[in-house]
């Protein structure tokens, strides 16, 4: 049956493959119509290269602008192609590269050099100042003086300028964009400064006919500098006061370069509002700043110091230290000698330095003082002197005098004085003491004369008895002169004393008959006797003192009537205390 | 804050700084004119609450035209031509001065001051002339450095122009 089932579908007009394409593409362009044409010029620039080229040609410039608006994607995705095909030409052709930077690169390199020339110069003198100058010299001492570090005193000498103010100004107004100052500086009007600065500018470039691109770059008056760079839309002019190394410049030049990337736009652009360069501040501070970086590059060149120097500096030190000693050491040593001299008693024959000891030689006086208690207060250690003297006697009155107070032993009521070879006592003494000492006197050397006839002898009070009768109380008659005689002399010698305290006693004898009783009552009637008729003549004697000593201490032997006599007596004896 | 360059430009003793003197801070002297040829003062205007800065360049008066410094114009936002209202020669100078001023700079605001305005009998500026001139487009004022006529009002006018351009 399949047979008669294809019979029956060929009845149909069998349709003609090419008339229904036709077909289709009539029915097509009715349907599309326009539509189609702009889709065929679609797939043409779409898949023509050519075409492509050419559009994309037409928004190229304008795509580029605005994405570098939008961000820096396109620099970034460019700079490997761009650093690619530059370097790929530089090796095919330099020639024309050559040719394009010739007329920048000629100032430039002129410009780096000369820079770097001068900061070079310039931290050659630094160095050369700081090593083996006297200034150099002062300045260590100035450091060991004070217990500060070298470095720092280095940096208070050569911190001697500082930037005091910085001023951006649009080039081509000579407006003031910012300005910045130190602190504590006087300030004026910046917008006028920055225009003047401006003008005086414009000024050297018409009035010296520079060329094209160079600038004022330097203004200086007195210690005051003002330092301008130069950049495409802006200036930077720093005010400088003192010294400023030339490591400076590029401090400032990188400011102002720092400047331009990051307000490119805002300087093209700038019609008089200085807002936006507000921002600036923290750039421009830095150069303000920079003063001390650089002062810091001072510090680390400076550091280098010559060991020579060093070395030099250290012994001259030393040398300096040991001879301020040795000259101290010496002057002590001469003015303890002169003292030696001039102290009486001593004769310096030699003396001097050696083997790191001071000695000393000569004659000393054994009265004189001790030569070691003579070092206290002249800075002489004892330790340090070797003395060797030799005994002698000095006949300088002093001496003389001080040896006869020594021999003598004068007692308390006797003064000594010497002078042209006489030796003089005066006040009273015991009659022994009197006559020893005219004895001893004239063997002492110096003294050739003894006088004495000031020295009252104690010999005219103690001596003479005042004698009684057997069994009596009253004075034998026929002593009046002799009374008389003794208050005199009593009186005399409380004249001589003094004030020094004397005392008078009186005691009293008896012979040895009798009882012992009947005596000692009988010593102090006759005691009481004496003391009662001298009393009243001697007003200036405050003290007498009566010992009754019976037959205690006879005064003789009783060997018949004359010595019994003599022991019936009253007898004086002078006190002096010593004490006083 | 706003800040403008603006020139003065006039011939020999027309009042420039005379203008300028009673008016404006200034920490110079007279001095920089015979000098440097140029003197910056400053004259701060009050706009609408705002504050604008002129930074005045008082640029020395020249014979001629030929002989001012074309450098001290560059970058002006604008510019007082002033001239001397008792003589007639100073008024064609400034013309010439003005022609001389757009050729460097271009276009840009300015005024005409035609000074010593007390001195009425020995004026020699027709109103004709004057009417003339503000047919051209000029703004034209009379000023007195000597009683301050005008002179406030001339800056002011200035700053207006400055902030509008």
């Amino acid at each position: 049956m399949p047979m008669s089932d294809t019979k029956g579908i060929s009845d149909y007009p069998k349709p003609d493959p090419a008339s229904d394409d036709e077909t289709v593409a009539e029915l097509r362009s009715l349907l599309l119509g326009q539509a189609e044409l702009q889709l065929a010029e679609v797939h043409e620039r779409l898949f023509d290269p050519h075409r492509q080229l050419k559009e994309i040609s037409n928004v190229l410039p304008d795509a580029i602008a605005v994405r570098s608006r939008q961000d820096d994607e396109l620099t970034t995705a460019l700079s490997p192609t761009v650093s690619a095909a530059l370097e790929r030409s530089v090796r095919k052709n330099p020639q024309p590269i050559v040719d394009a930077i010739f007329p920048i690169m000629g100032p430039a390199i002129r410009k780096a050099i000369a820079t770097a020339l001068g900061g070079m110069v310039q931290s050659f003198n630094q160095t050369l100042n700081y090593s083996m100058t006297t200034r150099g010299l002062r300045w260590r001492w100035e450091a060991l003086k004070t217990g500060r570090p070298f470095a720092e005193v280095v940096l208070l000498h050569t911190l001697l300028y500082r930037v005091e103010q910085i001023f951006l100004i649009h080039k081509e107004t000579g407006l003031l964009l910012r300005h910045v100052a130190a602190p504590n500086v006087a300030v004026q009007d910046t917008d006028m400064v920055s225009g003047m600065l401006t003008a005086i500018q414009d000024f050297v470039r018409d009035s010296f006919q520079t060329s094209r691109g160079d600038q004022l770059e330097t203004l200086q008056v007195g210690d005051l500098t003002v330092w301008i760079e130069q950049g495409p839309e802006a200036i930077l002019a720093a005010v400088i006061r003192g010294n400023a190394p030339q490591e400076l410049r590029p401090v400032l030049q990188d400011v102002l370069e720092r400047i331009h990337l990051q307000f490119g736009t805002a300087l093209t652009e700038f019609t008089g509002d200085a807002a936006p360069f507000v921002a600036t501040e923290p750039l421009l501070e830095e150069g303000l700043q920079s003063s001390y970086d650089t002062a810091q590059h001072v510090r680390k060149s400076s550091g280098k110091i010559n060991p020579f120097t060093v070395t030099a500096a250290i012994v001259l030190l030393g040398l300096l230290v040991w001879g301020f000693f040795w000259v101290r050491d010496r002057q002590r040593w001469n003015s303890y000698i002169e003292k030696l001299r001039n102290e009486p008693g001593f004769v310096i024959t030699d003396s001097g330095k050696q083997d790191g000891k001071y000695f000393v030689s000569g004659l000393r006086d054994p009265l004189s003082r001790d030569p070691t208690a003579l070092l206290q207060g002249t800075g002489v250690d004892a330790n340090s002197v070797v003395a060797n003297w030799q005994s002698f006697q000095a006949l300088s009155p002093q001496f003389v005098l001080a040896r006869a107070q020594k021999n003598l032993e004068p007692p308390a009521g006797v003064k000594l004085t010497f002078s042209e070879g006489t030796l003089e006592a005066e006040g009273f003494a015991s009659h022994n003491w009197i006559v020893e000492a005219r004895r001893t006197a004239r063997l002492l050397p110096g003294i050739y004369r003894l006088r004495d006839d000031k020295l009252f002898d104690l010999e005219r009070i103690e001596d003479p008895l005042l004698l009684f009768d057997l069994d009596q109380v009253t004075l034998q008659s026929g002593q009046e002169d002799q009374l008389n005689r003794l208050v005199d002399d009593l009186n005399h010698l409380r004249q001589l004393a003094g004030d020094r305290p004397v005392r008078l006693e009186i005691t009293g004898h008896t012979d040895g008959s009798g009882t012992e009783m009947r005596n000692d009552t009988l010593s102090q009637g006759r005691a009481d006797t004496v003391a009662a008729t001298l009393r009243p003549r001697l007003t200036s004697w405050s003290n007498l003192t009566i010992i009754p000593l019976g037959t205690k201490e006879k005064l003789r032997m009783e060997m018949n009537d004359s010595d019994r006599a003599t022991n019936r007596s009253v007898k004086m004896k002078v006190i002096v205390d010593d004490n006083h | 804050m706003i800040q403008k360059k603006v020139c003065m430009v006039g011939t020999f003793a027309v009042g420039k700084t005379s203008l300028v003197r009673r008016f404006v801070e200034s920490i110079y002297s007279d001095k920089y004119h015979t000098t440097v040829g140029v003197k910056i003062d400053k004259k701060v205007v009050q706009l609408n609450g705002n504050e604008l800065t002129l930074v005045l360049w008082d640029i020395e008066g020249s014979q001629t035209a030929n002989d001012l410094r074309k450098s001290y114009l560059r970058g002006a936002a604008g510019y007082l031509l002033v001239i001397d209202g008792t003589r007639q020669e100073t008024l064609s100078e400034a013309l010439e001065l003005h022609r001389r001023v757009t050729e460097t700079i271009g276009v840009v605001p300015f005024l005409l001051l035609m000074n010593k305005a007390d001195l009425t009998s020995e004026w020699s500026i027709s109103e004709g002339e004057t009417s003339n001139l503000r047919n051209r487009g000029w703004e034209v004022m009379k000023t007195s450095a000597k009683t301050g006529f005008g002179v406030e009002d001339a800056f002011r006018l200035l700053a207006e122009k400055l902030a509008e351009a």
